[in-house]
């Protein structure tokens, strides 16, 4: 009898069918890999928001909380936690309001619907970086299409230009989200539509239910659950823009288009404050999750589906 | 005799080829090459090689990681004519009073000049400006807004890239980007008042329309001021003539550029493989191999001696007439200050800098703004 019996029995009842150990190995790659490459940053962070360290010299100092205090008393983070914001609300809204729409149209007896799928979804599985490249030359000045098109059209393009202009650069960046994340929201409303049983929509016709009536009160509430899902991850997903900004604009002109992935990334990569960085990201993890979580409370509630 | 190895830190493309081509001939030698960030948190010396080159940019921080050997006992008992060397190079190297690298190449900016579109303009490219009011009475001629070409073209974008070329600018001017001591800024002041209006003139007179950098390589701006690096990129893909031209400067003001480049420090431990480390720092950065080296790469020359050897120029006027303006400007070249925030506070500078191109802020307040900022930043 030792300290050991009553666990090595959980063992021998839970390996009752002798897999355990296979399952073990095969989940083991995973585990390893999710713990290497996101426990231990994410761990190791924490512990580097507590210090001022430039990633260079041997010794690191311990400063407490003066991290986030510094996060917490500066206007650029506030300016960055706005236009992060305005994009996240931008993008969230547009691409999945405009996802249901197209998607509704899509899930009609159209012609050639796997076409307009395969267009719409060619945009998610574009690699950013090269499609904000290439978006930047649209808007370039002079020789852009944008401003092309507009000079054919006899109208003016603003000046400064585009990208350049503090009224236009942000929406210019929103719109390159929303054609990023179009497609996705597409295909999940698809996948969901298809679902709700097309004799709901029989009999609301039956009942002299229009085309607005039928979407508004069938479709809008029946798909709900995946409308919150979207919109869940896509505030997620907007939240962790970088990349887009950091091609097409580098935070300007004014900071208006400075999100708080790009401060992140100055601190870190260019001025070496890892400790600001680390808390910075910290932060930025704590409204993500704060977020994601009061969406769930307040909209999930109503929805068993999730 | 010990043999050096040699690392080089964050040295890609072609300055890495170049230089692991000729370290590979040197006898006391072993390449190493080292990059990036990778040994992070450990002494440098521990895992670093004898000896490496890196970015002026990053000197601050190498010199205050203490890693880098002091090298003025190796000067003086070599006896090498340290003042050959452009003063302003030397001094991204000095820390107290005590050289801790020497300069193997450098670069610098100066006024690009697009032939084709100087001439449908009516203007000549063979007399480019020579003053800032030449520059910006050239500039607005040839400005065409219908077809979104700028006459100079100007970094505005936040960033280092707005803040090095406004040095020159403010340099020329006879102000200066810190005090001499670095511990404050010294740009609020009439010089730097007299830089910045004069952007704010160029974008009113028509001669500048805010947009993106890159207009010159495309075609889209009849000047711009750019780095010696570029006459080999342009010389290759531009589809238009061009030529190019000291950087103007006011008339009461006097001739400046910035400049980046590479330096070579020793961080071994050992006394004989510092000596080796020495021995082949003093024969890569000697006029002999200099002028070999300055004319595989393209850099401009880090010494008077090669600056004005006879046969350096002659190969100049036979290869690329077109670096003569860079080569002859070196000399007038200024260093950004080596300070550890140099990143932060630069990009603060620019910050301010572009409120005031935007017109929300008066040039006057955004100095001042800039000048809080950076304080702050060197505390």
């Amino acid at each position: 009898m030792t300290a050991l019996t009553p666990l090595r029995a959980r063992w021998r009842q839970a390996n009752r069918q002798g897999d355990l150990p296979a399952a073990a190995l095969a989940l083991a790659p995973a585990v390893l890999l999710f713990a290497v490459f996101n426990l231990y940053p994410l761990a190791y962070s924490g512990f580097l928001s507590l210090m001022e360290w430039d990633g260079f010299s041997p010794q690191r100092t311990y400063v407490g909380l003066a991290n986030y205090r510094a996060i917490y008393e500066s206007a650029d983070f506030r300016n960055a936690l706005g236009v992060t914001l305005k994009y996240a609300v931008g993008v969230t809204a547009l691409s999945v309001a405009a996802g249901l729409v197209i998607a509704v149209l899509l899930n009609s007896d159209i012609r050639g619907q796997n076409i307009y799928r395969l267009i719409y979804f060619l945009p998610v599985v574009t690699s950013t970086v090269a499609a904000a490249v290439v978006w930047r030359y649209l808007m370039t000045p002079g020789t852009g299409y944008a401003d092309v098109f507009l000079r054919n059209l006899g109208l003016t393009p603003p000046s400064p230009a585009w990208l350049r202009n503090p009224a236009w650069a942000l929406r210019i960046v929103i719109l390159v989200g929303i054609w990023k994340r179009l497609g996705f929201n597409i295909v999940v409303f698809l996948a969901g539509l298809q679902n709700i049983p097309k004799d709901y929509y029989e009999a609301a016709t039956v009942d002299g239910a229009g085309i607005w009536g039928r979407f508004r009160h069938i479709t809008v509430p029946l798909i709900a659950p995946i409308t919150l899902l979207l919109v869940i991850m896509s505030v997620i997903d907007a939240f962790l823009i970088f990349d887009v900004v950091y091609v097409m604009t580098d935070g300007g002109p004014i900071k208006t288009t400075e999100v708080v992935g790009l401060l992140l990334y100055r601190q870190a990569f260019r001025y070496f404050n890892l400790g600001d960085a680390s808390a910075m990201g910290w932060v930025i993890f704590a409204i993500v999750f704060t977020a994601t979580l009061v969406q769930w409370k307040f909209f999930g509630a109503r929805e068993s589906g999730l | 005799m010990a043999r050096a190895r040699v690392g080089i830190i964050n040295g890609t493309g072609y300055i890495g080829v170049d230089l692991t081509r000729i370290l590979l001939r040197h006898a006391l030698v072993d390449v190493v090459c080292v990059t990036g960030r990778s040994a992070a948190g450990s002494r440098l010396a521990d895992v670093f090689p004898h000896l490496a080159a890196a970015d002026m940019v990053w000197m601050p921080y190498l010199a205050n990681s203490g890693a880098l050997v002091p090298l003025n006992s190796f000067v003086e008992a070599s006896g090498t004519d340290i003042a050959d060397f452009y003063p302003a190079l030397l001094a991204v190297n000095t820390y107290g009073d005590q050289y801790y690298g020497l300069p193997v190449s450098t670069n610098n900016l100066e006024l690009f000049i697009n032939s084709d579109l100087f001439e449908a303009a009516g203007l000549d490219p063979a007399a480019p400006p020579t003053t800032w009011a030449e520059l910006q009475d050239m500039a607005a001629q040839c400005a065409n807004p219908e077809q979104g070409i700028v006459g100079i073209e100007l970094y505005t974008q936040p960033g280092e890239g707005l803040t090095w070329q406004f040095q020159v600018y403010l340099w020329q001017a006879g102000g200066d980007f810190l005090t001499e001591d670095l511990t404050a800024a010294a740009f609020n002041s009439e010089a730097g008042l007299k830089a910045l209006n004069y952007w704010l003139g160029l974008i009113d007179s028509g001669a500048y329309t805010l947009s993106e950098w890159g207009l010159f390589g495309q075609g889209q701006a009849c000047m711009v001021m750019d780095g010696s690096w570029m006459v080999g990129i342009w010389a290759e893909t531009a589809p238009f003539a061009w030529t190019t031209a000291p950087m103007p400067y006011p008339e009461d003001g006097q001739p400046a550029t910035n400049m980046g480049g590479e330096h070579i420090f020793i961080m071994a431990a050992d006394e004989a493989k510092q000596q080796a480390a020495w021995d082949f720092i003093n024969w890569f950065t000697s006029t002999e191999i200099q002028l070999e080296w300055d004319q595989e790469t393209g850099f401009m020359p880090v010494r008077d001696s090669v600056a004005t050897d006879e046969a350096y120029r002659a190969w100049i006027d036979e290869t690329e007439p077109r670096l003569l303006s860079f080569v002859e400007m070196q000399q007038h070249a200024h260093n950004r200050p080596p300070v550890e925030q140099y990143a932060e506070l630069s990009d603060a500078f620019s910050a301010a800098i572009e409120r005031a191109l935007y017109g929300q802020v008066s040039p006057e307040d955004a100095l001042a703004e800039a000048e809080a900022a950076v304080n702050g930043l060197l505390e």
